[in-house]
């Protein structure tokens, strides 16, 4: 697989991780801006202006959005979703990612990079079958 | 106590809710094997214990199959056939056989 790298728009300074940079940029709209940087560059561009999403309700409102407009969505049982976002804020606490409560870690962290919520499950059989991802944060819309 | 290398081991999370929900089945298992002069079901939380992770993923190949790719909970073990089961739709039956195999 193509190793991803990291890119930076010379009009806006949006970055990108991906194996090229996007033909236009979706931050200012230029065309054909991005240009290979580095590591540092790219934590330096990243101004740390303290936001974080490590509060429930933050949570519930970014899968909400994550959820419009898709096949799925955001399991209706509040109890169930809310015990989910207090293991992924637990988990970035003492892991370092939202990892799903529901999984573990390898220890392999490009493995475990696969485990952080919301992690690809459209690809997980468990969905195919009963269109719930495996933790069942996301169910199918009847 | 059960011995080490031979224990069936429930898998567990503390925030997994189909964990919450598979755990009085497991009990009731655990009961039913007890009473009939075997050994109980061992449970180990995987999230706030490194060494119960730790053990998890020493049995990670037969786990990742039975969980569809991923390690995931909850999960069981056999230590003595190294059979698992895996996921929210595990039955008090398929416990018992993988108990009884």
């Amino acid at each position: 697989m193509a190793v991803k790298k990291l890119w930076r728009c010379n009009v806006c300074n949006d970055i990108h991780y991906g194996i090229k940079g996007p033909e236009v940029c979706p931050t200012c709209g230029a065309k054909n801006a991005f240009m290979l940087i580095d590591y540092p560059e790219a934590k330096k561009v990243i101004i740390d202006r303290g936001d974080r999403l490590d509060q429930v309700d933050q949570l519930l409102e970014v899968w909400e959005r994550f959820a419009e407009g898709k096949p799925f969505r955001l399991n209706p049982d509040a109890e169930f979703v809310k015990t989910l976002a207090r293991g992924e804020l637990e988990n970035q606490r003492n892991h370092g990612l939202k990892y799903c409560p529901c999984r573990i870690t390898t220890g392999n962290l490009e493995e475990d990079l696969d485990l952080i919520c919301p992690c690809n499950f459209f690809i997980q059989p468990v969905y195919r079958e009963t269109g719930e991802c495996w933790c069942g944060l996301f169910v199918g819309r009847k | 106590m059960s011995e080490q290398g031979g224990r069936l081991i429930f898998f567990w999370g503390r925030e997994c809710p189909h964990c919450a929900k598979l755990h009085p089945v497991v009990d009731e298992v655990s009961e039913e094997l007890v009473k009939a002069g075997g050994q109980g079901i061992t449970q180990l939380e995987v999230w706030h214990s490194d060494e119960n992770a730790k053990l998890m993923r020493s049995y990670g190949d037969v786990l990742k199959r039975a969980c569809g790719g991923s390690l995931g909970v909850p999960s069981l073990y056999n230590e003595r056939t190294k059979k698992a089961l895996c996921g929210m739709r595990t039955t008090k039956q398929q416990i018992l056989d993988l108990a009884k195999e």
